[in-house]
Parts: C-alpha cells; sequence; structure tokens
C-alpha cells in the first residue's frame, strides 16, 4: 500500500469518527432539548393572580397583604364581567321561552368557560375538589382558556360523506343583539389585569407534595419515593453484588457448578424488567409477605436482583483487571488470602466496582416496569424513613407513566408530566456525574 | 475504612429500629380500577386533609384489584364491575369475605373522534362493529372511512361491562386494539379518525365525541332515570363490614363533601 492511500485511509477514519460524533451529539440535543424546555416550564412559568391565591390559601406561602391589594384590583375587573353576566340573566327571563332556550345552552358554555378561567363565578357554592376552587393559575393555559371562552369549536357535519373539519365560531356572534355580546371584547381586553400574569420560579414544584391529584402543587412525593426505592436497591444488591464477584474471581474453581452459575448471572442480566415486576409481586409480597401491601421494601429487593447482574460483572471485571503482580507481592510477603483481597485487591478495583455500581443505582431510579406491582401507587404522600417497610410510594418513573395515560385530565397537567420527566433525568444525570467524580478521585489517591 | 464501615452499620441498625417503632398511623392501601381512579384519588386527597390519615391509591385494573383484596395486599379494592363467583371462592379459601359497598354510578360513554358525523348508534350496530360485522364508518351512516376498533384489555372491569351489557356473549373481533386505561383510550380516540372507543362518563371531555346509544345521550340525568342503557354501578370491595378508618372511607359517597365531590368529578352519586 502506498503512502497515499495510507493518508487517504486515515484521514477517511478521522472524518467518520467526527461525523459520528456529531450525529451523536445532535440525538443527544434532539432528545434533550425538548426535555429541558418543556420541563423547565413547570418550574419557571407566568404565574397568574390565581396561583399566588392558592399558594397562600394551600401552602401559606407569600405576602397576605400584597396579595389583598392586587385581589382588590383584579376584582374590580371582574366584577365589571359579572355585572354583565348579571344583567344578561335578567335579559334572558324576561325572553319568550322559545328565544330562552335558542340561548341556554350556549351561555351555559360560557358562563363554563368564564368559571375555568376566573374560577367559581359569583353566587356558587365553593367547589370541593381544590381543582375547581381556582381559576387558572398558570398564563398559558389561561390564554388557551380565554380562547375557548371566546370561540365555539364547531363541527361541520352537515355533508355526512365527508370527515368533518372543525372551525373556530366567535360566541359573540352567537349572541349578537343582547347584552351579553360586550362580555366578550371586554375579557379580552382586560384578561391581563383580571389575572395579573407575572413571571415566577416555583422552587414549591420541587419540595411541595401534590395537591387534588397532581393539578397543583409539586412532586416531592415522586423524588423522595425514587430516591428511596433506588437506594434501597443499592443496599440489598451491592454488597451481595461484589461478594459474589469476589467468590466467582478468587474462589470458585472452573467447574460445572462454577459455569453454571456465571451463565444463570448472564441470563438473569437478560431478563426483561417487567419479569422482575411480576416476580416481585409473586415472591417477595404474596409468597414470603415482606409487607402486607406493596412497599419501599418490596421495590428495592426486586430492583435489586434486577441490578445484580450488572453489579456483579462489573465487580468482577474490576477485579480482574488488578494486575496479578499485586496479588503475587502481597502473598509473597505473607499475607492471607482474605487480607490480599481485602487491603490489596478490593481498593484496587474500588474504582471500577463503584462505576457499575452507580450506573446500576441510575437505571433502579429510570426502571418503571419491576415497581408497578411491587411499590409505586398514583397517589400518596411522602413517607417517612419509617414507613419504607410497609408503605408504598409514589415514584417518578411510575408517575409520568400515570401522567400521560391514565389521569383523568391529562392533557390538562402536561406541564407536572414535563416536570417529571425533567427531574427524573436530571437525578439520573447527577448519579452517572457523580459516578465519574468519585471514580476520578479514587484513581487520584491510588496513584498518589 | 473500618471506621466508615462501623458508621454505616450504626446508621442502618438506627434506621431499622426507628422503623419498626414508626408504624403507628398505617396507611389505607387501594387498589383497582382506573374508572373509580378519580374518585378514589379525590377522596384520598380530602380523607388525608381532614383526618390526617395517610392513604395511597394504585390504578391497576379491576382484575388486579380483586386479586390485591384476594391476597390480603389492599384495603380497599375499586372495581367498575362486581366480583365474579371464582373471586369469592378464591377470597374466602382465604378467610377473605369481600363486602361490596357502592360508590356511584357510572355510564359507559361511547367515544368517536369529533371529526365523525356519526351522531347515534343503537346497540346492536354497536355488537356488530366489536365483533367485525361492520368494519366501515358507511354503513352506520358516516362518511366512508374504516373503524378502528378499540377495547380495553382483559383485567378491566369496564370491558367485563361492555361485553355483559352490549356484546351478550358474542366475540370481540381479533382485529380489536387493546387499551390499558380509560385514558389511554381517550389519548387513542382522540387522535385517531375511525376510532371507536367506550371510557366511563366521568373521563369524557372535548376530545371526544360522545355518541348516543338507542337514541339517549349519555349524561348523568340520563343515567339517572335509567333510560341509557350502558349504565353500571362502581364498588369499592372490603374485607368484612369495615371498621374504623376504612369504613369511614368508603362511607364518603353518602356523605354530603362525598356526593358533592362525585358530581363534580362527572359521576352520578347512587345515594
Amino acid at each position: 500500500m502506498n503512502l497515499g492511500t495510507r493518508k487517504l485511509l486515515d484521514r477517511s477514519f478521522t472524518a467518520l469518527g467526527i461525523g459520528s460524533i456529531i450525529i451523536m451529539g445532535l440525538a443527544l440535543l434532539v432528545v434533550l432539548v425538548p426535555i429541558v424546555s418543556n420541563g423547565i416550564g413547570a418550574l419557571v412559568f407566568r404565574e397568574t393572580v390565581e396561583h399566588r391565591k392558592l399558594l397562600l390559601s394551600e401552602f401559606h406561602r407569600g405576602d397576605a397583604g400584597d396579595l389583598e391589594k392586587e385581589l382588590v384590583i383584579s376584582n374590580g375587573y371582574r366584577q365589571k364581567a359579572f355585572d354583565i353576566l348579571a344583567a344578561f340573566d335578567r335579559e334572558l327571563e324576561q325572553m319568550e321561552p322559545e328565544r330562552q332556550e335558542v340561548y341556554r345552552e350556549s351561555y351555559e358554555q360560557v358562563r363554563t368557560a368564564l368559571r375555568v378561567l376566573l374560577g367559581p363565578l359569583p353566587g356558587e357554592e365553593l367547589p370541593e375538589l381544590t381543582r375547581f376552587r381556582y381559576g387558572q393559575t398558570r398564563w398559558d393555559k389561561a390564554e388557551e382558556k380565554l380562547h375557548d371562552l371566546l370561540y365555539e369549536q364547531k363541527w361541520d357535519y352537515s355533508n355526512p360523506d365527508v370527515i368533518a373539519k372543525p372551525n373556530d365560531v366567535s360566541r359573540a356572534s352567537i349572541f349578537a343583539g343582547t347584552s351579553l355580546v360586550r362580555l366578550f371584547p371586554y375579557v379580552e381586553e382586560n384578561i391581563d389585569r383580571m389575572m395579573m400574569p407575572q413571571w415566577t420560579i416555583y422552587w414549591g414544584f420541587i419540595t411541595d407534595s401534590s395537591l387534588d391529584s397532581h393539578f397543583f402543587g409539586g412532586i416531592w412525593p415522586e423524588i423522595q419515593g425514587t430516591i428511596f426505592l433506588a437506594i434501597g436497591a443499592m443496599i440489598f444488591a451491592f454488597p451481595l453484588g461484589v461478594i459474589a464477584a469476589i467468590y466467582f474471581t478468587e474462589y470458585a474453581r472452573e467447574g460445572f457448578l462454577n459455569s453454571l452459575l456465571r451463565s444463570a448471572n448472564s441470563t438473569l442480566a437478560g431478563v426483561p424488567s417487567i419479569v422482575f415486576g411480576l416476580f416481585g409481586l409473586a415472591f417477595f409480597i404474596n409468597t414470603l409477605h415482606v409487607s402486607e401491601s406493596k412497599s419501599v421494601l418490596a421495590g428495592s429487593l426486586t430492583l435489586a436482583i434486577m441490578i445484580l447482574p450488572t453489579i456483579i460483572r462489573a465487580a468482577e471485571e474490576a477485579i480482574l483487571s488488578v494486575p496479578k503482580t499485586y496479588k503475587e507481592a502481597s502473598l509473597g510477603l505473607g499475607s492471607t488470602k482474605w487480607n490480599t483481597i481485602m487491603t490489596v485487591i478490593l481498593p484496587a478495583a474500588l474504582p471500577g466496582i463503584l462505576t457499575g455500581g452507580v450506573i446500576s443505582l441510575g437505571r433502579a431510579a429510570g426502571e418503571t416496569a419491576p415497581i408497578i406491582f411491587t411499590a409505586a401507587v398514583s397517589v400518596g404522600t411522602a413517607i417517612g424513613l419509617g414507613d419504607v417497610l410497609s408503605s408504598p410510594t409514589p415514584a417518578l418513573s411510575w408517575n409520568i407513566y400515570n401522567l400521560a395515560s391514565e389521569h383523568e385530565a391529562a392533557a390538562q397537567i402536561r406541564h407536572v408530566q414535563y416536570g417529571m420527566v425533567l427531574s427524573l433525568v436530571m437525578i439520573v444525570l447527577l448519579l452517572n456525574l457523580s459516578a465519574v467524580i468519585l471514580r476520578a478521585r479514587i484513581s487520584k489517591k491510588l496513584k498518589g | 475504612m473500618k471506621k466508615y464501615g462501623s458508621i454505616c452499620s450504626l446508621l442502618l441498625v438506627m434506621t431499622l429500629c426507628w422503623a419498626g417503632s414508626a408504624e403507628a398511623a398505617k396507611a389505607i392501601v387501594i387498589d383497582g380500577s382506573t374508572t373509580v381512579g378519580p374518585i378514589a384519588k379525590s377522596f384520598a386527597s380530602y380523607f388525608m386533609k381532614k383526618y390526617q390519615t395517610p392513604v395511597t391509591v394504585s390504578e391497576s385494573g379491576s382484575g388486579n384489584g380483586a386479586k390485591s383484596l384476594i391476597n390480603g395486599s389492599c384495603d380497599i379494592a375499586d372495581m367498575s364491575r362486581s366480583m365474579k363467583p371464582q373471586e369469592i371462592a378464591a377470597a374466602k379459601a382465604k378467610g377473605i369475605n369481600p363486602v361490596a359497598s357502592v360508590v356511584a354510578l357510572d355510564g359507559l360513554a361511547m367515544v368517536v373522534h369529533p371529526s365523525n358525523p356519526v351522531r347515534n348508534l343503537t346497540e346492536s350496530q354497536i355488537a356488530d362493529i366489536y365483533s367485525g360485522k361492520i368494519i366501515n364508518w358507511r354503513q352506520v351512516g358516516g362518511a366512508s372511512f374504516p373503524i378502528v376498533v378499540i377495547q380495553r384489555e382483559s383485567n378491566s372491569g369496564t370491558q367485563e361491562t361492555f361485553k355483559e351489557l352490549v356484546m351478550k356473549g358474542r366475540q370481540v373481533v381479533n382485529s380489536a386494539e387493546t387499551q390499558a386505561s380509560n385514558g389511554s383510550v381517550k389519548n387513542r380516540v382522540s387522535q385517531t379518525r375511525g376510532a371507536i372507543g367506550f371510557i366511563g362518563l366521568g373521563y369524557t371531555d372535548s376530545l371526544v365525541k360522545k355518541v348516543s346509544v338507542n337514541g339517549v345521550t349519555p349524561s348523568a340525568a340520563t343515567v339517572n332515570n335509567h333510560t341509557y342503557m350502558l349504565a353500571r354501578e362502581l364498588f369499592m370491595y372490603t374485607n368484612g363490614r369495615p371498621a374504623g378508618m376504612v369504613g369511614r372511607f368508603v362511607d364518603l359517597p353518602k356523605t354530603l363533601d362525598g356526593k358533592r365531590i362525585i358530581k363534580e368529578l362527572g359521576f352520578i352519586s347512587k345515594y
């Protein structure tokens, strides 16, 4: 091969390498940017006066005096809208029954839309559910609901042979000629004075408990549950995994039983996580009765079994990569086998073992399937350390799924779901980052 | 190294001791139907605020709720159907005596994509659609568009109720798509033009279009006066007649606040 061809091959390989790195970077961007940009919306958003009202009365946060002043101004503007409603109520009563019938249904829709936007209308009983006690707490949602108030989405079914298309019909045109027509331009013009939006960073999203099944409040119970489950899994799996790895590498004799055990371990690593979930339910809860119901304990044990093979593998590799000369030197100096393992081999293998451990910790934090039947619930309070043996817990991975598919108002609380996704990604990222740092530190110490 | 080890083990022992002593406030554990889920979750929030008793709710389907109750791993099983004889037998065999309390009434709404011009289906048309005899919307007076049939999983009480009330022994067509919760059926229908599905009345909103059945629109009023045929009772099952906090919880539907919560969620109070 002549020099020119070699150089060309070399260059094209470099180009290929750079190209694949760029593609990977782009893929990471495509995944991370929407997660971060959507997720951050749960923390940083324009809150309306309704949100400040909610914070003060449900979480006792904020300045009552300031809010009082704001409410006076906001209610002043709202009152005019309510006056228009009251005027139309009187007008409606005086109409002939047939005309009343024409407006009745549309008027009810207007009232509903206004209630959704501003909260309970005057003269109405305070709803029992917190979600109906307040108007829109977020400005982006308020703008959406304003659109619902101004326009009615109608589907044109006049031709039954074609699929209908939606078109927005202005509600003002439905009420043309009545006193209610004034309401729509009035609300549209004064909405920011009624809602008083301002930018805020809502740290409570991380530290508060959820209120009324995730409509308001934060996700602390989920974050805490995730951390408990991941750490619980580590407490069981890490020591077991390291001990098993020491046995495999230092004590086990090559033979039938040993190769059986090794292949069992490899097989375990390939088992789908839902199988572990069902196994956890059948074994830990229904057979062993480690707890009366689902619990953090049962979930941690299930997750521990799931991550055990990875930990064993990583620890084995780490121990095998310790130079043989270390061991020979130690034994040559008259040390016992056990002493050699504890003082020479394990410390040298520690960075590798820890990396494997922390990567498994990240996996345990992110898994959904093993905890569905063993630990996770959709609603629950933040549990104390004392309850981990008996209580189930909400957890991020499961609640993301729950909010995405099962929740009765999934479309209205997307921001909570996005916020949860961002938190979970952040937790896993932080865990992996700490693994890198830990590893670097220990390696430095060993070399030093 | 040794020092760290002993500190760690000391901490572990301390935590375990603490864990043993702090079991005073026992949580009420609820499992079961996704249809009853919204009621159970709202009751849970209300209950935690009023009595400071922790309540946890999982939504894994009526069948799983029944299994949890039989295995003694939940206090209350939410169910959108009544327990089957074999489930009751299994419970009895394990020394559990399942007692039903009615939570609310619920209509089963047939939903289609909002762009679908079809307004009404008869009971036999629905059965024909689900058994695969009718495959195009044109056959029931709509646009020429293939029907995407969506059903629930076998674990679902909603599915059992639907089979009992509509299918009456006929098989659901194999090509039917299966979704695991009311929410995901609603999602799927709202995104698929030719889709038809059934969900609890409490789950309906403007994303999907409710079709009337035999000319009757599904609503709180028509379910309440028994003119709408696809209606059922929702239950909470407990082991024996419940006492204490669990008893208070299953009696919530009879209280004034409980009735208001049920109504606000779009269900129909029975009491």
